[in-house]
């Protein structure tokens, strides 16, 4: 991996988000119906909605809408105001993100700990109770959609007044930790159950393969203990696939966490996103777009560095 | 580990030195759906110390299961039957696993056939040398390091140092075996197995290995046993020789003796199968010489610069890519068998997917008063009277297909014969390769190794073409097999007067078949001559070299 390596797959990241600023652009203006007609509702005269699309600037050419957008973003880094909410874009959606990613850091640090050791202990045990177990259990996280798992959870741990936890909302961490802990159980839970699968499954697959190589034989024919043969010989090797899963799980994880942030009213960017879209508050919804887009496209890069540190035959490739 | 043993009279001698390895009367099976089957039949086996002694049979005879048993690594569905394995006295049948561990790589160690998949790609040399004198001996990392570059600069490796910090990949193919052979030896153990040591190397640097093996086995005088196939070369590196056939030794003794004078039917009928190069068996070629195919200053640059990079970077455009073969000059005769020989990556292969029509080429290509210029030219005519025979059967037919379907379809695509006799004719083809005419009905994964070369070579021979390419169709079958196989061309030469482009790494083999030999180094031609001259003193240096690096079986010699 050179340094060559790494800028042309940033060039390709920003091609890629420039891409989707069209698409997102392109979308929200074939969408039927006026933003103006939407905001000021269906009896509104066509004075007050001519008035508003020259505010809106809705009267320009696509061309200057766009230009105009793009310019704010780069220049400025201003995404336009809130249509509906006279805020900021970016103070809406910051907020949010920053929710959003502690839910979704969370999880996937929760998993990545927990599936790990899990697959690895499958591919130990394979054939075993052990194994089948394990099997059985990540198929139904996997198997189960998010607002059965939510409600699963909600009827058995937060039941008023007897559960443990709280059934939805949210305390920032800097202000309750321990009320932060509680209140993100339940949500990164139900997320992180679907991808527990994933990984582990994939960990299994692998370390299975990795167990029965030649490397790992000769390994053992040294005489090297157990553990070094399963923590230094097999594991590592193990890993890199799962890596490249879990970056791929990142753009399911975006998926996962609207519905899972409705169900917990926890108020990040699924939640913005539903409001955005169900009031048609455009200059949001194009801003948490871009912002996912661009989310997925750094954690693949992420991905492909780790897994260059893992193994050193992709380095020079 | 519960064992039953069988009572063992002690050697007379034991009380001065202990063997290395006594093996007695040791049985194993392995547990099926289709209940026991047997590995191993009352086995018996002594390595003197510091004594090899040579283990040879084909695929399937138990070799390896012997290697799993001694070193106390077997599958879980083994289940051992009796007998005794001692090393140096000690019954290490009664051993546990934690006792064996302490032994695996201290007092026994193993070296592998293919370096590239028995060392950890993801772990630097120095680690993989050093972790087991760390384990066993108890030395710091800074001793051990110091030591493993001591280890490998006995095994001939030229800068040790710079060794220990790469990775696998970052070494040739003989680096490699010559760092597993650095940490088979780096504590000095009682006994080495040597499990096909050189079969995944290259002619030029098995020679070296086994030059290797031979200085440090004086060097050291540890005891060794050395499992292979490969008889010529066995009979050049080992004290004693035991021939094991299904599980059973059929035979044992010093190695002159038994290649010699070799008792059992088996011995002899595996001598009889190894090919000797002064031994000919071809076809008598054509008396007046009549070229068929003529490749013309033929090269493959595999990686060639695309438009795009030609246009922008044109100065690069000579030097990205590399030739798989350039400036190629050859003539094949009519009804001659022309042997291709050279090392991994010589070019040889690049040579048949070219006379194949599979690859792009530059040059021209004269077939039949014919010139193409380009892969793209060569037409369907051409694709019918050069028939093309793949090294592995099993990745060549359709697992999917019966053998009949496989065969019939040349003769359908061609139509070679009318659609009512094709089934006809798929018989008459099987039976020319000494198959039976049922076997029509069967598929590709109910035959053997031979047999399933066998059909690939009926198949090529369905479209009666002029010219058949065999790319290394051998290699993958054992000897009395691969014996069998190379007579059944000869055979269909003599009955059809095809002509046959035979690419082989195998130099003895070559010289039991060939008309003539074109031998390839790094993608050129350097060589080309007539069989009977392959010794004479005009040949290419490279020609020289290889020569004499391929043993020659003792039986051969005597």
């Amino acid at each position: 991996m050179s340094w060559g390596y790494l800028i042309r797959r940033l060039l390709a990241i920003i091609l890629v988000l420039v891409i989707v600023t069209f698409a997102v652009f392109a979308i929200t203006a074939i969408l039927p119906g006026n933003a103006a007609i939407m905001i000021l509702g269906e009896y509104a005269t066509p004075d007050a909605v001519a008035a508003l699309q020259k505010q809106l600037h809705l009267d320009q050419p696509w061309y200057m809408q766009y230009y105009s957008w793009v310019s704010g973003i780069l220049l400025h880094g201003d995404f336009g105001m809130s249509l509906r909410l006279s805020l900021p874009v970016t103070q809406v959606v910051g907020e949010a993100f920053l929710n959003s990613a502690l839910l979704a850091v969370t999880a996937l640090v929760a998993v990545t700990i927990i599936a790990i050791p899990l697959g690895a202990l499958a591919a130990l045990k394979r054939g075993t109770a052990v194994d089948l177990i394990i099997g059985l259990f990540s198929y139904l996280g996997t198997a189960l959609p998010e607002f059965v798992t939510a409600t699963l959870l909600l009827v058995f741990l937060a039941a008023p007044n007897t559960g443990p936890f709280p059934a939805g909302g949210f305390v920032a961490p800097w202000e309750d930790l321990g009320g932060f802990a509680s209140h993100i159980v339940l949500p990164a839970v139900t997320l992180g159950l679907i991808l527990l699968a994933h990984v582990s499954r994939q960990v299994r697959s692998e370390m299975s393969e990795v167990l029965s190589s030649d490397y790992v034989r000769a390994a053992r024919l040294k005489g090297l203990s157990e553990r070094r043969v399963i923590r230094r010989h097999a594991l590592p090797n193990s890993l890199a696939p799962a890596v490249a899963v879990i970056s791929l799980d990142i753009g399911y994880l975006l998926g996962g966490i609207i519905v899972v942030e409705e169900i917990f009213a926890w108020p990040g960017l699924g939640r913005v996103l539903m409001y955005a879209l169900e009031n048609r508050d455009l200059p949001v919804i194009q801003a948490v777009t871009l912002l996912l887009a661009g989310i997925y496209a750094v954690s693949n890069l992420v991905s492909d560095i780790v897994i260059a540190l893992l193994d050193p035959r992709v380095r020079y490739a | 580990m519960t064992v039953s043993l069988a009572p063992v009279a002690t050697d007379a001698n034991s009380s001065t030195e202990k063997p290395a390895l006594v093996i007695r009367n040791y049985s194993l099976s392995y547990r099926t759906d289709n209940g026991l089957v047997s590995a191993l039949k009352n086995i018996d086996l002594t390595i003197g110390k510091g004594q090899t002694v040579g283990l040879v049979g084909e695929s399937g005879s138990g070799k390896s299961s012997m290697a799993w048993s001694v070193m106390r690594y077997l599958p879980p569905n083994a289940v051992e039957t009796g007998g005794a394995i001692r090393l140096a006295g000690e019954e290490m049948l009664d051993f546990s696993p934690r006792q064996m561990a302490d032994i695996r790589g201290s007092r026994m160690s193993m070296v592998f056939q293919d370096p590239s998949t028995s060392l950890n790609p993801t772990i630097r040399i120095g680690e993989q040398i050093a972790e087991v004198l760390m384990r066993h001996r108890g030395l710091t990392k800074i001793e051990a390091y110091a030591y493993a570059e001591a280890a490998l600069a006995r095994t001939g490796i030229t800068r040790p140092k710079e060794m220990l910090g790469r990775y696998p990949h970052e070494a040739s193919g003989g680096e490699k075996q010559r760092v597993v052979i650095a940490t088979a030896f780096a504590c000095e153990p009682e006994l080495i197995i040597f499990d096909e040591p050189t079969t995944a190397l290259d002619i030029l640097t098995a020679r070296q290995i086994l030059d290797l093996f031979n200085q440090l086995r004086e060097e050291t005088n540890v005891s060794a046993l050395y499992i292979s196939h490969d008889l010529g070369l066995v009979s050049r590196v080992v004290d004693e020789v035991s021939v094991i056939h299904k599980g059973v030794i059929v035979e044992s003794g010093p190695v002159q003796d038994v290649f010699r004078r070799p008792k059992a039917d088996y011995t002899r009928q595996l001598i009889g199968a190894v090919p000797n190069p002064d031994r000919w068996i071809g076809v008598d070629a054509p008396a007046v010489p009549e070229t068929l195919v003529k490749l013309d200053d033929v090269g493959v640059r595999y990686g060639a610069p695309t438009k795009l990079q030609k246009l922008f970077w044109p100065k690069d455009s000579e030097t990205t890519g590399f030739w798989g073969a350039k400036g190629v000059n050859i003539d094949i005769r009519k009804g001659e068998l022309l042997g291709v020989v050279g090392e991994s990556g010589s070019g040889k292969s690049t040579i048949a997917k070219v006379l194949a029509g599979l690859q792009d080429f530059e040059g021209r290509l004269e077939f039949a008063g014919k010139t193409f210029a380009n892969r793209k030219d060569i037409d369907r005519a051409y694709r019918r009277r050069v028939q093309l025979v793949f090294q592995h059967p099993d990745a060549s037919l359709n697992p999917r297909q019966r053998i009949g379907t496989i065969i019939g379809r040349p003769l359908k695509l061609y139509g070679v014969v009318p659609a009512d006799k094709v089934a006809a004719r798929v018989a008459e083809l099987l039976e020319m390769v000494r198959l039976p005419a049922d076997y029509a009905k069967r598929y590709p994964h109910q035959l053997s190794g031979g047999e399933k070369q066998r059909v690939a070579i009926a198949r090529a021979f369905a479209a009666e073409p002029d010219l058949v390419i065999c790319d290394e169709v051998t290699a993958a079958l054992d000897v009395s097999v691969q014996a069998a196989v190379a007579e059944l061309l000869v055979k269909l030469q003599k009955d059809t007067g095809t002509a046959c482009v035979f690419i082989t790494h195998d130099l003895n083999l070559i010289r039991q078949l060939a008309h003539r030999i074109a031998v390839m180094h790094h993608g050129k031609l350097v060589d080309f001559f007539d069989r009977p001259d392959a010794r004479s003193d005009d040949r290419d240096a490279y020609t020289k070299a290889l020569l004499d690096a391929v043993p020659v079986p003792e039986a051969a010699i005597a």
